[in-house]
């Protein structure tokens, strides 16, 4: 039963996949570009630290993206027929959607361990200034969590009805939109930024989403 | 295990303008069960009361002996199902379709489902949104085979389906059938379709059942009588009057709707001075849409 559900999310989704894994592989890769030594002035750390953190906001984004993707793409086609044929099936709904969850985690793992193959040679290549380490395990360990707890939380929204999926999704379009549009004419600090505080923050539910995705820092 | 479906006093309400009231209903084990009824009477409500998708607001239903919804997947590994709509992911190609429905059945019969492809002559590598309507109908009919169910669910499995296909379908359907004396239950407003095939017919309307009958009595039981001089209130029939009214166009007498109806019966009508002066057997369709008129009167009389 696992073995079919897997294979049945794995060819809804293996394109765009495919694209996620090959954005993380070669996000860690892009990012030590200028990690080369300077013929003058060799590598300069703060350079090095500004361009990680600039690469840096791209992960947690690519783990959002990758949960959204998983997660919704789960139950797309169940939504399609009304779960009509997900409920003709012999076995309790419990199980049924506990297939499908670990079916969709099994499904984060190539995009973890491309992007963990792309911070292992980015660490090798780069040329890491004195001070500085490149911490290549522990990134894509973060990845890899933040993209399941992202597949967990749209994994749980999809799951219910269209209607319910669509209002929750739409809010939280809504919500980015707004926020980028706030940001825009210049009200972002005041409404939004405290929002995305309370829910970012170190503690927080969304936690892992924030701070700091370096694979070179000090 | 006499009967393979009971309902008792089952009502649902999924919104303001339907529900379905106090179905009782009975399939025994064994029959091939029509279910008929006008578009919207309940069919497809039922259906889903059955497979237990919906939860009843009151009444029991016992499928294969089993609660229903409590004991679904026990009651789903022995029922094999064909929805009014396609159902099934339209990203598979066929041969994928069938091996993710075959994974979840203990009794899916390789051997048997292999035959049923060659027959069908379905194209295995083709995608399930480039079938045709045809192809669909045979690839949804062989899943719910495959399994070699105890128990079959049809909600109008060859609506919108060519006469080959179609009857490829019920050749199929009754072979399964006659080779393991499966219950089938099967909705369907085709009337002369089910009238070859069924043992047992019943009929809904409105999300009531109007009545439940083994064929041979419905066919040979329900008659249209033309009776001249009747009395107002006939005294104690020996058969069932479902409707009267005057004859169309000024002619004597009344028309009868009458259940239970035997030649010998005949008699009846000397005792009370009144003179039966035609009986007009009728069809499955003609029953069906005079039982629908009969009950709609009623409905309205209450």
């Amino acid at each position: 039963m696992f073995r079919v559900l897997l294979y049945d999310q794995w060819k809804a989704v293996r394109q765009p996949l495919a694209l996620v894994s090959i954005i993380s592989f070669a996000l860690p890769v892009l990012s030590v570009q200028n990690a080369a030594p300077h013929p003058v002035f060799g590598v300069r750390a703060h350079e090095l630290l500004v361009t990680q953190a600039i690469w840096g906001t791209a992960y947690p984004l690519l783990a959002g993206a990758l949960g959204l993707l998983l997660g919704v793409m789960a139950w797309t086609r169940d939504h399609r027929t009304d779960h009509v044929y997900a409920l003709s099936l012999p076995l309790p709904r419990w199980k049924y959607a506990l297939l499908k969850f670990g079916a969709g985690g099994v499904l984060v793992v190539p995009a973890v361990m491309t992007l963990g193959v792309g911070t292992g040679i980015a660490a090798l290549a780069a040329t890491v200034p004195e001070g500085l380490a490149s911490y290549p395990v522990a990134l894509t360990a973060r990845f890899g969590l933040t993209s399941m707890m992202a597949f967990s939380i749209f994994f749980a929204i999809s799951s219910g009805t269209s209607r319910t999926a669509g209002v929750v999704l739409g809010s939280l379009a809504v919500l980015v939109g707004g926020g980028v549009f706030l940001d825009v004419i210049g009200l972002g600090e005041h409404v939004i930024d405290p929002l995305f505080d309370l829910l970012f923050r170190p503690g927080s539910p969304f936690d892992s989403f924030g701070g700091r995705w370096m694979l070179i820092d000090v | 295990m006499n009967n393979a479906i009971e309902f008792q006093g089952v009502s649902y309400r999924p919104g303001r303008d339907f529900e379905i009231n106090a179905l009782t209903l009975t399939v025994p084990s064994g029959a091939v069960y029509g279910f008929l009824g006008p578009n919207g009477s309940g069919k497809t409500t039922t259906i889903k009361l059955l497979m237990g998708f919906h939860r009843p607001q009151s009444g029991e239903i016992v499928v294969l002996d089993r609660k229903v919804p409590e004991e679904m997947p026990e009651v789903l590994a022995h029922t094999g199902y064909v929805p009014e709509r396609p159902h099934l992911y339209p990203t598979l190609t066929v041969s994928e379709a069938v091996r993710h429905h075959g994974a979840f059945y203990r009794t899916w019969d390789e051997r048997w489902v292999d035959q049923l492809f060659d027959r069908f002559e379905l194209a295995p590598d083709r995608r399930i949104s480039r079938l045709s309507k045809g192809e669909l109908g045979k690839l949804t009919l062989l899943l719910a085979l495959g399994q070699r169910p105890e128990l079959l669910v049809l909600d109008e499995p060859t609506e919108g389906l060519d006469p080959v296909v179609r009857r490829e379908l019920m050749s199929v359907l009754l072979e399964y059938v006659t080779d393991r004396s499966a219950t089938v239950f099967i909705s369907s407003h085709l009337v002369h379709e089910l009238e070859r095939f069924c043992s047992w017919i019943g009929i809904m309307d409105h999300g009531r059942l109007v009545t439940e009958l083994p064929m041979e009595q419905f066919k040979n039981g329900i008659k249209r009588l033309r009776v001249i001089n009747p009395e107002q209130s006939a005294p104690e029939e020996p058969f069932e009057i479902m409707f009267r009214e005057s004859v169309n166009g000024g002619a004597p007498g009344e028309m009868w709707l009458v259940r239970g109806w035997r030649s010998d019966m005949a008699s009846f009508f000397d005792r009370g001075g009144a003179t039966l002066r035609d009986v007009v057997d009728l069809d499955l369709e003609d029953g069906f849409v005079e039982l629908l008129r009969a009950f709609r009167a009623e409905m309205v009389r209450k």
